[in-house]
């Protein structure tokens, strides 16, 4: 094979049987396309939860057990003071909020103790680097409020096993960058190493005529690295498509 | 039976939570500094709900980026939802907001939908939603407060009998009947969710049709199923859209239906399998509730984290701050350094030195910014010149503007520039002289103490004797450049050992000798290698001989130089303490994950070489012997005006300079002169 580079038009094309099979397999990617712009990216969001969720508490009279439901990511120590005033500041805005008569007579509500500040959702965004000609993953996670996570926050969310390995990984090069179309802050996965790993498994497609989607390729190689499932599906749906003679996998 | 209180059962429904993505923050803040402004008037936003959620993840209702975008797509497989955001311009308006009366508007819109028809052709109007915001955009802290407004029975809603999951009351076959059904009922309608249905089924078959359709769908009462698209993951409780339907149907239907059986559907696919078999059925008692009766009570706001009425607060300074962003990046920049390449870096050393820059001309404009590279953040610059015409091409923190009217202090213009690169800095300037022998004295000891390393980038010799001295009577690293036309030496001062241990015999290291092994604490200082007391060397000078005239790039190597000479001698285990590395240990093991860390490093650049010599301090050195730092420990303010106000010959005297100068031009009679040149 002379280069393992990707040219645009065929990240595009890969990107299109991306979606095809992601809409029959429910996988949740979709094509954004930029307003007032040719371009676009594939993206899917996900919901995750960061820490052992704990099982709902019922409730019927309203007395709430405060599970303390503050996330598991701490700012530095010279934030707390401030996050202090907040809370006063919040609390204070309860008070009038009270003092505006909605009353919580929890009327045919079931309750349950708030979980979702250890729910995280994750978003990512595939996109075409024409300085690496490879494919590009952009990510951030936010709590349910909308806030980012920082890179630290993040890793502090794998369980350390797995982190330790991930960093030690050759192809985690996370940055953090302005979204390219965007403008709001990600982390990517940097390309400089992509082609390296990408090369190996092309030639070996390449050698065995197996039909390969370059960027659903890579997708399973870099998105476990950063919390992505690429459900095997996928592949079996490309071989079968290839090889309609074959009888299914699983 | 479900809940603890027992009998009778009533229907409870699970609240959204409120679900808001980073970017939908990001649109919000463009918006009101594009759009909105001061407009405070209510806005129609876009939010979305999903039923294939895994078991024990809350019953979201979620804002995207895309909100405000209402006319714009819904993600696949979902369902939209329109609401209401009234985005206040002061927290007390926030507060202030009548927040009841809000509700009830919303209610009354959802009740007048249902009462003439409006919610049958257009179901979606059932889940709405009121979003009230404050955004401080000086602190980037958002103060919000959903409400997702539902009518209420004043009597509540019974169960005939307990809830049951659909897989075991639906056979295999009627349950991929009705995931057909659902499928073609969805492709009539032209999307990918329907919010509501209505639903017959046999034993193997199963009618889906629109809500609108009921006249012609159900042509009699006796048994009515209605699904609801529920985004609910509990088993034992249905998701909340499905309060406003009832209240709909008990409205319309109530006077011919006494009960309904409720498909709570629940369709999620996982690792590419489908499947809605543990979609939830209900059997309720409707109800009554007259065709005329006045819009019912309604409930809705969201409880915050605490569980008590009120709402949120979200500070996104860390991500939406530019200058918070800023630091971010930069931090993890250098952090990927360790990431792949050096594992061992200890950034934290670095970032966190306290920096002083004596000097802020060509050396300490290109040592600053090679200090802000690695992320150092405490820079103070010492320098008393202005800056002038000639400056801003060599000196990278000035510009031409800079030198109008005289020209700025260059310690100040220094400083804001930083600032103005990296606001993240904490850099300060003082503009004052270095003193020097000679010079008048106007200087404090106490910014030596307060920092970490010192720099000496000045263009005088004379100048770095008095910090040479302070900073080795005070146990600081010293980090030296020089400049000549085309070489250059950049050095680490001997750390001398602290006051108490010094007096014990110290353990030498096994193959020191002169030149090579020599350990941190024996290196030599500037002033080491010279056999004369500095004086006043600017006096009697031509203007050439005064200026700096070096080859421009040189001072650009050096400042380099003198920075990673210091990030590396902060990454060896000993410091100021380590043993110097010389130009033979190239080849061996480095002494630390970043190199070696030598003594000095002499560069010439006329032949593109530098050169690593080490060499010991001098017993008789004018700036770094005992006997001067025991003067000045001693004697401090009177020592120091001794110095500078007595004759050229104090310090060579007071050393025993004298001595061997006289010592040595006997000898010159019989021997060659001697070679002070260290470097070998």
């Amino acid at each position: 094979m002379s280069s393992c580079l990707l040219e645009e038009v065929t990240f595009h094309r890969c990107c299109q049987m991306l979606l095809q099979q992601s809409e029959q397999l429910r996988d949740g990617w979709s094509w954004e396309p930029v307003q007032g712009s040719q371009e676009g990216y594939l993206r899917k969001t996900a919901l995750k939860s960061a820490v052992i969720s704990s099982n709902p508490v019922w409730d019927l009279q309203g007395s709430i057990s405060d599970s303390g439901s503050h996330t598991s990511c701490h700012s530095g120590p010279d934030e707390q003071g401030e996050e202090k005033d907040q809370s006063v500041l919040v609390a204070s805005v309860d008070a009038d909020a009270t003092n505006g008569a909605i009353h919580d007579d929890n009327d045919g509500v079931c309750m349950v103790s708030e979980g979702s500040s250890q729910v995280l959702q994750y978003e990512y965004h595939i996109m075409y680097s024409c300085s690496y000609s490879t494919p590009v993953l952009y990510f951030r996670a936010s709590t349910l409020e909308g806030r980012s996570l920082s890179l630290e926050e993040m890793w502090n969310s794998v369980h350390p096993n797995f982190r330790l390995r991930l960093q030690n990984s050759p192809f985690t090069t996370i940055t953090q960058q302005e979204h390219p179309l965007l403008g709001q802050p990600f982390f990517m996965l940097h390309p400089c190493r992509t082609e390296e790993f990408m090369r190996p498994v092309l030639q070996a497609a390449q050698d065995q005529h197996r039909p390969l989607n370059y960027v659903l390729t890579w997708l399973s190689v870099v998105g476990p690295l950063v919390g992505l499932d690429v459900p095997l599906k996928y592949c079996t749906q490309l071989h079968l498509a290839a090889s309609p003679s074959r009888t299914e996998p699983d | 039976p479900l809940c603890p209180t027992g009998n009778p059962a009533f229907l409870q429904f699970a609240p959204f939570s409120s679900a808001l993505e980073a970017g939908f923050w990001h649109q919000l803040t463009q918006r009101k500094l594009n759009d909105y402004r001061l407009d405070e008037s209510p806005k129609s936003i876009k939010g979305y709900y999903y039923n294939g959620d895994s078991d024990g993840l809350p019953t979201r209702l979620t804002l995207e980026f895309s909100a405000f975008d209402v006319d714009g797509p819904t993600p696949a497989h979902c369902c939209p939802a329109i609401g209401t955001l009234y985005n206040t311009n002061t927290l007390d308006a926030f507060k202030t907001t009548d927040k009841k009366a809000l509700l009830e508007k919303e209610a009354k819109e959802i009740w007048d939908a249902i009462q003439s028809g409006a919610a049958l052709k257009d179901p979606s109007v059932l889940c709405r939603f009121i979003l009230l915001t404050f955004a401080d955009l000086k602190k980037y802290h958002f103060y919000y407060w959903f409400c997702f407004p539902a009518l209420c029975f004043s009597e509540g809603i019974k169960i005939i009998q307990q809830p049951s999951v659909l897989e075991q009351v639906f056979s295999a076959k009627q349950i991929i009947a009705l995931q057909e059904a659902y499928d073609g009922l969805c492709i009539k309608s032209g999307t990918t969710a329907l919010p509501y249905f209505l639903m017959k089924y046999k034993e193997d078959t199963v009618q889906l049709a629109l809500l609108g359709d009921w006249e012609t769908f159900f042509l009699d009462t006796k048994k009515v199923t209605v699904g609801v698209y529920d985004p609910c993951t509990l088993s034992q409780y249905p998701g909340w859209p499905l309060r406003n339907l009832l209240v709909l149907l008990a409205n319309r239907w109530g006077s011919k239906l006494d009960q309904v059986e409720v498909l709570c559907f629940r369709d999620r696919t996982l690792q590419g399998r489908r499947s809605i078999q543990h979609s939830v059925i209900f059997q309720v008692k409707l109800p009554k509730l007259s065709k005329n009766s006045v819009c019912p009570k309604s409930v809705g706001w969201e409880k915050n984290p605490k569980g008590a009425m009120g709402p949120r607060m979200v500070n996104l300074s860390e991500c939406m701050d530019p200058k918070r962003l800023a630091e971010s990046s930069v931090d993890l920049n250098l952090k990927l350094m360790r990431w792949r390449l050096v594992p061992s870096l200890d950034l934290d050393k670095v970032v966190s030195t306290k920096c002083l820059l004596l000097g802020a001309g060509t050396l300490g404009c290109n040592v600053a910014r090679t200090l802000m590279g690695w992320g150092v953040r405490r820079i103070t610059f010492v320098d008393n010149a202005k800056i002038s015409y000639s400056n801003p091409v060599r000196q990278p923190l000035y510009e031409f503007e800079d030198c109008l009217g005289g020209g700025k202090a260059k310690a100040m213009a220094a400083v804001d520039r930083l600032t103005k690169i990296f606001p993240g800095v904490n850099a300060e300037g003082y503009n004052m002289s270095i003193p020097m022998p000679g010079h008048p004295v106007n200087f404090s000891e106490k910014l030596i103490s307060e920092h970490d390393v010192v720099f000496l980038l000045m263009d005088t010799r004379e100048s770095r004797w008095l910090p040479t001295v302070i900073a080795a009577s005070k146990r600081k690293l010293v980090v030296n450049a020089a400049l000549g036309f085309d070489t250059f030496v950049v050095m680490r001062h001997g750390l001398k050992k602290p006051p108490i241990s010094q007096t014990g015999s110290v353990p030498s290291i096994p193959g020191s000798s002169l030149f090579s092994n020599i350990p941190g604490h024996k290196l030599g200082c500037y002033f080491c290698n010279d056999v004369v007391a500095p004086g006043d060397s600017t006096r009697d000078r031509t203007l050439d001989q005064q200026c700096t005239v070096s080859r421009p790039g040189l001072a650009m190597i050096a400042g380099a130089l003198a920075v990673e000479m210091m990030v590396s001698i902060l990454q060896h285990s000993e410091g100021g303490y380590a043993v110097a590395s010389s130009s033979d240990d190239r080849m061996n093991e480095p002494p630390t994950s970043l190199g070696l860390v030598p003594h000095q490093i002499r560069g010439f650049l006329s032949r593109f070489d530098n050169v690593l010599p080490a060499s010991l301090a001098f017993d008789k050195c004018t700036a770094c012997s005992p006997i001067v730092l025991d003067h000045y420990e001693r004697e401090g303010f009177n020592f120091l005006s001794k110095v500078f106000n007595s004759s050229h010959s104090f310090l060579e005297d007071l050393t025993g300079l004298t001595l061997l100068h006289q010592e040595t031009q006997a000898a010159e009679v019989n021997h060659a002169l001697i070679d002070t040149c260290t470097n070998g």
